[in-house]
């Protein structure tokens, strides 16, 4: 047995090898291990329920109650083996109903849920947008997070780099589309809590509101918890409000998703330090149990260059664009340089700008195709006239009287170095080149102030001054302290933050139930299967992902005003409706197999369903071949190919589209349904002229029967009597 | 065809069905196909009187089959050794197109498998030396299975009996 497989199909196997090879005489055993088998088949299948696992225990227990031979003991002994030993990846299949590894084909996660940090059920949220149900689809996202909107503005969408659609053209547009249906559902008054448990008596402290904190504040309070949140800023949102510029994620869709948060009764302490203003005896003895660290890492790296402390125009991008968000809208200077090449540093480049800064110019050590930053915030950079400096270390920053007059920079070169996978940026010998400037930002990373973290003592910090934790449960090795978000990874994303945040609200609620903490880092779930969208093929493959409308660049340079303005609700659907449902459709490629290399057909061009090389993919040519045999749904194990009868038509469909669409012929006799002429076209060509004997009548298997027992009745000499 | 004659004596079959059934159970079969099925014929009225036959219809075994031309996997074969035509269900994909191919109505679809059933006279069976499931347990005898040769006697000896019995002679 591979060692790779999924130990519930693995346990398929083994049961089924058992019960199949006759090596089971006893009736009683065999009984029971057909139906341990039935039972696990369903959890593989997604249609177990939380007895399944309990049921197998009962059936367990009844085979090894003694009464069976030696041989039995054996059999008994590994089949039990096989289910405790791997008890985890059983109730992870019954919860999620996904199977990572794929073994478990009907459970098979679609790429971009699994490439989600928090795990949304992307194919269902984008089938309902698809259809219009947008309160729906934000019910279905919030199960994993609470923020639809502000990531439907801001994720990095990692959903995207995995979308299957890119294989075919472009990924669909999986981040702006929960945007949308989030602002739809607010603006109808559809955008609703779930229910909340009632009160359980215990109270939990989560320390920072940004969206690690408030996550797991969200999914506490649903649980039934007293949640309250400390937060030494006087706004909610941590890097989302003060990180994130308000022209790419306006403050109002922050204060709308936190107000929902806040409606579940959980309570925000805003200008209070943990460790400062309050400390962890002052919320122990309130009855706070369990503390959850979400603090972030708000603190600047230094340059480590000369001047970098004198003057007071030497700014930390962090700082300036937490004062910004604070209210402070004077420019940084007239001509400002930002050293570094992530999103911070796009972001204190555009805000100096948008404040008033003349010129503003980054000076990064790589070259542009080594940017951290996102591809589209580059872009959008460029075209606001910002400024690119690449290839550029920055030696000193120079001026006089505490006025910044420039920044001494080296030209560099990236050079392969051993043990690195990056390239390495060297100065290039008399390389030396001054920006002017009157302001030099500095964004080249932040690290996690620990400030205040005494308290919690027992508490492990990696050499990269985090908070280790264990990743599957985000528990510290102090018992009753969780911590994610940036505290833990170091600066990273929203959306990482947010899984963390929710994984943290699961292992806390553990923590006071006593269950012991997963192993495994939690699957995302399959909430729905929601039935595809139904659109013919030259639809599907002729909708385009459609270009982000953009606010004009003159008040792009000159205010704060949103970027990015949205698709309209045509597109919107439309977009969604792009989606290729891989929830459904596995890409295992047995359709094309059985079409082109059994059939000898060829009809499906399905170059996509192939991960490394994808080849062409064309929907619209299936009809030019196929017979409309079926073959292919007859051995799509996830029924995501189809063929359908109806209204005198045979149809096939792959995830909702119609590939090909074939009159149905009936039986002359008895009107039972019977191949298309297509069909009957390609049978007469193989079997050449042996059937036109036979085809002069359209007659169906059972009629033909029929007619062949009557004709024997008739040709038979008379009996004797 | 193959080396194998399935005979039915028409005058002995009364429709019972057990050839049916048999057949089903012993290839595990659900509803819906039957690799050997018994068609009514009639009634009619004969002489004034009405008259009702049960014909057996399995798989004829032709010498050129329909199907195994017509299959486009290579899943239906036909034996060298006996001529008898199977299907390899690992290879059949389910497209139908032997069931549409057969004159005679033989393949049969099992929607359970989403493959193709057919009589194969119970090949396993065969090669072990015993008779297909269906003749086993026919309630008045009236199938038998064997060489063609072998079979072909039968007929004789009736013809012969019908010839020599004092009704329908012309003495």
């Amino acid at each position: 047995m591979a060692t790779q497989t999924c130990p519930v199909r693995n346990t398929i196997i083994y049961l089924s090898d058992l019960t199949e090879s006759g090596a089971l005489t006893d009736p009683r055993e065999r009984r029971i291990c057909e139906q341990i088998l039935n039972l696990v088949e369903e959890i593989s299948e997604g249609a177990a329920g939380n007895g399944h696992l309990s049921a197998i225990d009962a059936l367990m227990e009844e085979y090894l109650d003694g009464k069976g031979s030696k041989k039995t003991r054996v059999n008994g002994d590994r089949l039990k083996e096989m289910l405790s030993e791997n008890r985890e990846v059983f109730e992870s299949h019954i919860a999620t109903r996904n199977c990572p590894s794929h073994d478990c084909g009907k459970l098979a996660p679609s790429p971009c849920q699994m490439a989600c940090p928090a795990g949304i059920d992307i194919p269902t949220y984008l089938t309902l947008i698809a259809r219009g149900e947008d309160a729906k689809a934000i019910e279905v996202i919030r199960r994993d997070n609470p923020f639809p909107w502000v990531c439907g503005l801001i994720c990095t969408r990692p959903c995207e780099m995995m979308c299957v659609r890119a294989r075919i053209d472009t990924p669909v547009s999986i981040k702006f589309l929960k945007a949308f249906a989030a602002e739809r559902a607010m603006s109808e008054g559809a955008y609703h809590n779930p229910e909340k448990k009632p009160f359980n008596g215990k109270k939990v402290c989560v320390i920072g509101a940004g969206p690690g904190g408030l996550t797991a504040a969200y999914y506490l309070a649903l649980m039934g918890y007293k949640v309250r949140v400390i937060e030494a800023l006087p706004v909610s949102g941590g890097m989302m409000m003060i990180g994130i510029p308000r022209y790419r994620l306006p403050r109002e869709v922050i204060d709308r998703e936190v107000a929902m948060i806040e409606d579940l009764g959980v309570e925000i302490s805003y200008n209070t330090r943990f460790g400062t203003d309050i400390t962890y005896e002052d919320l122990k003895a309130e009855g706070f149990e369990a503390f959850f660290i979400a603090i972030g890492a708000h603190k600047a790296m230094d340059l480590g260059i000369k001047g970098e402390k004198e003057f007071p125009k030497a700014l930390e991008a962090i700082r300036f664009l937490k004062d910004v968000a604070l209210g402070n809208h004077h420019a940084p200077g007239k001509q400002v340089v930002v050293i570094g090449g992530g999103n911070v540093a796009i972001d204190a480049a555009r805000t100096s700008l948008r404040l008033g800064a003349g010129k503003v110019t980054i000076a990064y050590r790589r070259s542009e195709d080594q940017m951290p930053a996102d591809i589209e915030e580059v872009e959008q950079a460029m075209e606001e006239g910002i400024e690119f400096s690449f290839l550029t270390i920055p030696k000193e920053i120079l001026g006089s009287e505490g006025r910044i007059t420039g920044l001494d920079c080296i030209k560099a070169e990236l050079i392969q170095k051993e043990g690195s996978d990056r390239l390495v940026p060297v100065p290039v010998l008399g390389g030396d080149f001054i920006l002017e400037a009157d302001a030099v930002i500095s964004a080249i990373g932040q690290y996690v102030d620990d400030k205040g973290m005494e308290a919690f003592d027992r508490m492990n910090w990696s050499r990269r001054g985090t908070i280790e934790v264990s990743h599957a449960s985000m528990e510290t090795a102090m018992p009753g302290v969780f911590a994610a978000g940036d505290a833990v990874s170091g600066p990273a994303t929203v959306i990482e933050a947010i899984g963390g945040g929710k994984r943290a609200a699961e292992a806390i609620d553990r923590y006071f139930n006593h269950i012991p903490q997963p192993r495994m880092p939690k699957i995302p779930v399959r909430h729905h299967r929601e039935p595809p969208v139904e659109m013919t093929a030259a639809r599907k493959m002729t909708l385009k992902r459609p270009s982000m409308p953009m606010l004009n660049v003159d008040r792009r340079r000159t205010t704060f005003q949103q970027v990015e303005l949205g698709y309209d609700e045509e597109s919107v659907r439309k977009e969604a409706a792009r989606c290729l449902r891989c929830d459904i459709c596995r890409r295992c490629g047995k359709c094309i197999e059985i079409c082109r290399d059994k059939m000898g057909i060829d009809a499906l061009q399905l170059g996509y369903l192939e991960f490394d090389h994808s080849t062409e993919t064309d929907f619209r040519t299936t009809e030019k071949k196929c017979i409309t045999c079926g073959a292919c749904a007859a051995n799509c194990e996830n029924k995501a190919i189809v063929l359908e009868e109806k209204e005198g038509r045979r149809n096939l469909k792959l995830c909702g589209t119609l590939l090909n669409s074939q009159a149905i012929l009936y039986c002359e006799n008895c009107r039972a349904v019977l191949p298309s002429a297509e069909y009957l076209e390609f049978i007469a060509q193989k079997t050449g002229d042996m059937v036109k004997r036979t085809q002069h009548r359209l007659l169906c298997d059972n009629c033909r029967r029929s007619l062949n027992a009557k004709i024997n009745v008739e040709t038979r000499p008379s009996d004797p009597k | 065809m193959s080396k194998y004659y399935l005979f039915q004596d028409t005058r002995k079959c009364i429709g019972c069905h057990a050839c049916e059934i048999q057949c089903k159970s012993n290839k595990n079969l659900p509803k819906g196909p039957k690799p050997c099925q018994i068609i009514q014929v009639g009634p009619k009225f004969i002489g004034g009187l009405p008259k009702m036959s049960f014909i057996f219809m399995p798989c004829f075994h032709c010498e050129n089959p329909w199907c195994v031309s017509a299959c486009p996997t290579g899943a239906m074969q036909k034996r060298s050794a006996d001529g008898i035509v199977f299907i390899d269900k690992d290879l059949c994909v389910g497209c139908k197109t032997c069931v549409s191919a057969c004159p005679w109505g033989a393949p049969q679809w099992n929607p359970e498998t989403g493959k193709v059933e057919k009589c194969d006279y119970c090949k396993d069976r065969v090669d072990k030396g015993l008779k297909p499931a269906c003749v086993t347990t026919c309630t008045t005898g009236c199938l038998k299975f064997g060489n063609v040769e072998d079979m072909t006697q039968i007929r004789r000896v009736r013809h012969a009996e019908s010839v020599a019995s004092f009704e329908n002679s012309s003495f």
